[in-house]
């Protein structure tokens, strides 16, 4: 659909403001993190907020929606100044936040996490009958066949956001606000989330959608604001921008090009080569090599075994059958350790789980890795320190407090410091696995660049990615999985993304559902 | 900065404990005297008894003597008595003590640090492991009772039966005790089934005759030392309904079990005293050291009276906790 | 982008006290002064290395559950160790009497058997849960169990003396003093000084550190996370030895009612020092100082009648709770982060 025929259909500017934002400023002791910000969220109207990481998104809908007070400024609702004194009475009003990070309970079911805090009850006891439909009716509207009985911890992350979806859809929203709804949802999901959030807008419902991706903000959003450091720059209804326009009012300055350019020598060594490798129930027979100085990328649906394959090849998971060469000799990986002593290091896609350790400084897990280079008695702090300045201007790691604790960091800069403390390790061999989930277009032309660099160096990168113009430009060759099985490897102008689907859909002749258009 | 402000925070402690030394050591001339007092706490009967005597001894000899300051101190076991012992040296500064050990081993170095502090050093009823350390002992006559016990239930029986036997913490006392009962026992045709540790407590009593009724189908007597464990023993017996079949010897004259002997009960026909009052007594001759020129060193041992149907109305107290 | 992030990163106030770091040593010198003002023979020279001497055994205890906790495990054996080890090493120095005579050699026999056991101790708790994949809290509360048990048959209900001639060689380990010093209060500062070394300078602590904080980041991290972790515990273990073999020639006794409840106190002295109890931050200093602290308490209320003996554990309780509520530090925050 072109951006005309989009808002062909729904001409939603101009329905009357239900809430808005007056010149709110927000400080965190002596920090400011927002200045005079004004946002006017209109019914029936799909308003997108834009802005790079830090620059004060999440903030502002938190205000929006009760969790903060601002410091300064004032929020009206449906014509009169109003004060959430916490969520709860946000909620109260009709004013629904659907979080960022998820905010379900592990332990229990789908149905429970749905209806927390405002169980269905017949007299003393719970109504579970009355939940369940209700739950179930809700996940059918997103065409998500979970079964509400399923406890979140046995879900996968875009089924967890499709609940999370739900429960706040079961609310009845009259303002409802969406932080970054999409990271991690196929395309299918999407497009199913899309039909939503537009059939919520028929009824008249006021949407404020967060996010960096202007391919989607150019396909359900009417009008857009975009914030930069804290600060107000422009709104516009969504016809008016171009993709180029908003990123460069995202960051302030033109973006360069955004990949790295890079030569590929297809006639380089082998460094890595890896044969029937299977992992039950998870990666069946895959074979590959890896040439060196290359981009080998590997695409494929969630859930189609590629995580599985790199963590097995590296150690951290088992694997019944496989052989793995190094330089064409045969090498022996059972531990991560193993695979650090052959040159090959594991960037995790999940940064703050796996990646790195929140709640201590940069300094400590930078060394995480690398320890045995730091001293094998005493652990030398001098050379540690060292090690981080050279680290923080490498990887341009904008961190003014040397002691601040990771949790604290932006997504950007968190990736880019466990990129650096993989690289402590010197690896020949490096396996990068969705390096520029949830980070700012500012962020990722860096780390493209970074990874551009590893393989000038002589280095070769494996890498994992969903999005499509990060796999189409960075790579040399792309492997495609479906059901644990490589289904090609294509090279030339068979990198594309008709090609990429087909073969990860494992059908020909089905065209891309998704709206990276 | 957190690295000066440990080194400030450690100075200050250690500044202030080297200052105070250095005052506390000119300890100036005590008008007062100062008895410390160091026994067990009330965890049964006699224990109980024992804590009422010594209190109404240190209200007694205050009142009479205003320059004597008497310190009581309770503790639940050996360690925390011997915590208890450097601190009346290192924080009271006492003159003289009184201990009733918790139990013997441990506390034997213990109080031996006290003598070597220089302080007089009386030991009540549970003796020290190692002789020679005490100025005063006070105790009852642990021997004779295990021996007029003995000799009762030996004449009861005819010099033949099955009995069993309950014991108490192990201390002194009671190895004295026990003692003495087999000495007066030998050579005669009594069979001691079983002896068991009963700490001088009526739970442990209970738990330890469930356990010799169910053993042993024939029981003619038991002797069970003391009066608390004998009212656990009672129970016992009384759950198994076996009450015709033995009699119980206890000890201590706790004022249930006179009762029961004055009454004439057949399932206690006497008691064996042991007052808890020697605390008292104790404490007294202690004191004498500071009031008076009477040479009070050496050894006292307190009666140990048969309590029959016809005098056990000389010791029935019942206003007395024991 | 850069500006506001580096805003953002130096949020916190610059005339904060911070409680974390100093709370302790703080709580510590105002329990010093309420003591010397119940009775100024608090600070004797006497009364304070009784305080320190009696803090030494729950100390030494108490650095090595800082490891364990420190790495996201716990210990709940660590006082029915301490008696079946002391049991132990009673009954085999008292037979050796015989043939080698009450001398240095069966004190230094008994001091080596002590050691043995704590690491082996150590080891079945650490290798137990890492291996058998069984919680910590569950194993430790087993061999808790276990030990105290097995003390309590070798004592036959009662107690176990140690020869009264092996306790007089034996003496100089608890009752003498270097310089001035007790012994054991040298034992207690020379683990502390090895604690804080081994925790914070070597790789190896910087892995417990990582794997409390987030085992599977040191997974990932390509450290191995069971074998650090059972060497934690064979570090309390050890440390349990060491309490042990000063603590035996004290009392020279070993029964069921050795070290009960020791687990809670130096669980207590290690979380009111500031080390955090679901892990990955740990203070062996704050543990000495919290060492310190439990035994002050327990001595300063012995000073005053107006609170009975019995109370003791309960103003201990106390004071753990508001010691570990001032420690948040977010008290101060409002809702707002």
């Amino acid at each position: 659909m072109t951006d005309a025929a989009v808002h062909a259909v729904n001409p939603g500017i101009g329905g009357e403001v239900r809430l808005s934002g007056r010149k709110i400023c927000k400080s965190f002791g002596p920090a400011q993190v927002l200045f005079d910000v004004s946002i006017d969220l209109h019914a029936g109207e799909v308003h997108a907020l834009l802005g790079e990481n830090g620059a004060g998104k999440s903030t502002l809908v938190k205000i929006l929606s009760g969790y903060h007070e601002p410091t300064e400024g004032e929020l009206v609702l449906d014509g009169k100044s109003i004060s959430f004194a916490d969520s709860e009475a946000g909620e109260g009003h009709g004013v629904i936040l659907i979080h960022q990070e998820l905010n379900l309970a592990e332990q229990l079911t789908v149905e429970e996490n749905i209806f927390l805090g405002r169980e269905i009850k017949r007299g003393w006891f719970l109504d579970k009958t009355a939940m369940r439909a209700e739950a179930k009716k809700l996940l059918e509207q997103l065409q998500c066949d979970v079964d509400p009985r399923t406890r979140i911890r046995d879900l996968s992350v875009s089924d967890r956001q499709m609940v999370e979806i739900a429960k706040a859809l079961s609310k009845k929203a009259d303002i409802l606000i969406l932080d970054e709804p999409t990271a991690v949802l196929t395309g299918r999901e999407v497009e199913i989330l899309f039909d939503q959030i537009r059939r919520l807008r028929e009824q008249g419902v006021a949407i404020l959608y967060i996010s960096h991706k202007l391919d989607e903000i150019k396909a359900i959003a009417d009008r857009v604001t975009v914030l930069r450091d804290g600060r107000h720059i422009v709104t516009e209804p969504v016809v008016d921008l171009s993709k180029d326009d908003m990123a460069r009012l995202m960051v302030g300055r033109d973006i360069k090009q955004m990949f790295p350019h890079r030569v590929s020598d297809t006639s380089a060594p082998i460094v890595l080569s890896v044969r029937d490798l299977s992992v039950p129930g998870q990666v069946r027979d895959a074979s590959f090599d890896l040439h060196k100085g290359e981009v080998l990328g590997f695409a494929g649906i969630v859930g189609a075994g590629r995580t599985a394959l790199m963590e097995a090849i590296i150690g951290l998971r088992e694997r019944s059958s496989g052989t793995i060469e190094r330089d064409g000799k045969p090498v022996r990986i059972a531990s991560l350790q193993d695979a650090k002593n052959s040159g090959i290091a594991y960037l995790t896609k999940d940064r703050k789980g796996s990646g790195l350790l929140l709640n201590m400084d940069m300094r400590p897990n930078l060394t995480l890795l690398a320890l045995e280079k730091f001293g094998n008695v005493i652990v030398d702090r001098k050379a540690e320190e060292a090690a981080l300045e050279k680290a923080i201007e490498a990887f341009d790691i904008r961190a003014a407090d040397r002691k601040a604790k990771v949790g604290d960091f932006s997504g950007g800069n968190q990736q880019k410091l466990l990129l650096a403390k993989v690289m402590e390790t010197d690896p020949d061999i490096v396996i990068i696995d969705e390096p520029t989930r949830g980070i700012d277009i500012g962020t990722k032309s860096q780390i493209y660049h970074f990874i551009g660099g590893l393989t000038d160096r002589g280095k070769s990168v494996i890498l994992l990615s969903s999005e499509m113009p990060e796999m189409l430009g960075l790579s040399d060759r792309i492997a495609v999985m479906a059901a644990g099985r490589i289904t090609g490897i294509l090279e030339g102008n068979d990198r594309n993304e008709h090609e990429i689907m087909r073969h990860a859909t494992g059908i020909s002749g089905q065209e891309g559902v998704s709206v990276h258009e | 900065m957190k690295t000066i402000t440990k080194f400030l925070g450690a100075a200050c402690v250690v500044g202030l404990g080297l200052a105070s030394t250095l005052a506390s050591t000119t300890a100036l001339a005590q008008e007062k005297v100062k008895i410390g007092v160091s026994i067990p706490a009330a965890t049964h009967g006699w224990a109980g008894g024992l804590n009422y005597h010594a209190e109404q001894a240190e209200k007694r000899l205050e009142a009479t003597y205003p320059n004597l300051d008497i310190i009581v101190v309770t503790a639940n076991g050996a360690g925390e008595q011997a915590n208890d012992l450097e601190d009346l040296v290192s924080v009271q500064n006492i003159d003289a003590l009184v201990v009733l050990p918790f139990e013997s081993d441990p506390l034997t170095v213990p109080v031996q640090q006290v003598k070597e502090a220089g302080k007089f050093v009386t030991v009540v009823d549970r003796g020290l492991s190692l002789p020679g350390i005490e100025d005063v002992y006070v105790a009852g006559n642990n021997p004779e009772l295990g021996r007029v016990s003995g000799e009762y239930i030996k004449d009861r029986l005819d010099g033949k039966g099955k009995i069993v036997v309950l014991r108490g913490i192990p201390t002194v006392v009671d190895e004295e005790r026990v003692e003495g009962f087999m000495k007066e026992i030998e050579g005669s045709d009594i069979e001691v089934l079983d002896m068991k540790h009963a700490n001088w407590n009526r739970d442990d009593g209970y738990e330890v005759m469930q356990d010799f009724l169910s053993r042993f189908p024939e029981i003619d007597a038991v002797w069970a030392q003391d009066d608390d464990i004998a009212l656990g023993v009672i129970e016992a017996v009384k759950q198994a309904d076996r009450t015709g079949e033995m009699f119980i010897v206890g000890g201590a004259g706790m004022k249930d079990i006179i009762k029961r002997v004055m009454d004439g009960d057949e399932l206690t026909p006497i008691d064996v005293l042991y007052p808890p009052s020697m605390i008292a007594t104790a404490m007294d001759i202690t004191a004498m050291k500071f009031v008076s020129n009477a040479a009070v060193e050496g050894r006292y041992i307190l009666g140990a009276t048969v309590v029959t149907q016809e005098n056990a109305e000389n010791f029935y107290f019942p206003d007395s906790p024991f | 982008m850069s500006s506001l992030e580096r805003r953002e990163a130096s949020a916190s106030p610059r005339f904060s006290i911070d409680f974390k770091a100093l709370g302790p040593f703080m709580a510590l010198v105002v329990l010093f002064v309420l003591g010397t003002a119940i009775n100024d023979a608090f600070l004797s020279g006497g009364n304070l290395s009784n305080i320190f001497t009696r803090a030494a055994f729950i100390g030494i205890i108490a650095v090595g559950a800082t490891f364990v906790i420190t790495a996201g495990g716990i210990d709940l054996s660590v006082g029915s160790m301490a008696a079946f080890i002391s049991g132990a090493m009673i009954v085999v120095m008292n037979t050796l009497v015989e043939t080698l005579g009450p001398g240095l050699e069966t004190v230094l026999i008994g001091i080596v058997l002590s050691i043995i056991l704590g690491i082996g101790a150590g080891a079945v708790n650490g290798l137990v849960s890492t291996k058998g994949k069984i919680e910590a809290f569950i194993v430790t509360l087993g061999t808790m169990g276990i030990y105290r048990s097995l003390v309590t048959y070798m004592a036959d209900g009662g107690t176990l003396s140690l020869d009264f001639e092996v306790r007089g060689t034996y003496r100089p380990v608890y009752y003498g003093e270097l310089l001035g010093i007790p012994v054991p209060v040298l034992v207690f500062l020379a683990v502390a000084v090895a604690g804080y070394v081994l925790l914070n300078m070597t790789p190896f602590g910087r892995k417990c550190f990582a794997i409390g904080s987030n085992e599977q980041v040191a997974r990932y991290s390509a450290i191995h996370v069971d074998r650090v972790k059972t060497m934690t515990y064979v570090i309390q273990g050890l440390c349990v030895s060491i309490a042990t073999i000063i603590y035996v020639p004290r009392l020279g006794s070993a029964s069921s009612s050795t070290g009960v409840l020791w687990e809670l106190e130096a669980i207590a002295a290690v979380i009111i020092g500031g080390t955090m109890l679901k892990g990955g931050y740990g203070r062996i200093w704050g543990t000495v100082v919290g060492a310190i602290m439990l035994t002050t308490i327990g001595n300063i209320l012995n000073l005053t009648d107006a609170i009975s003996n019995y109370l003791n554990g309960a103003v201990q309780g106390l004071i753990i709770i508001v010691a570990v509520f001032l420690q948040r530090g977010d008290w101060r925050r409002k809702k707002s982060k």
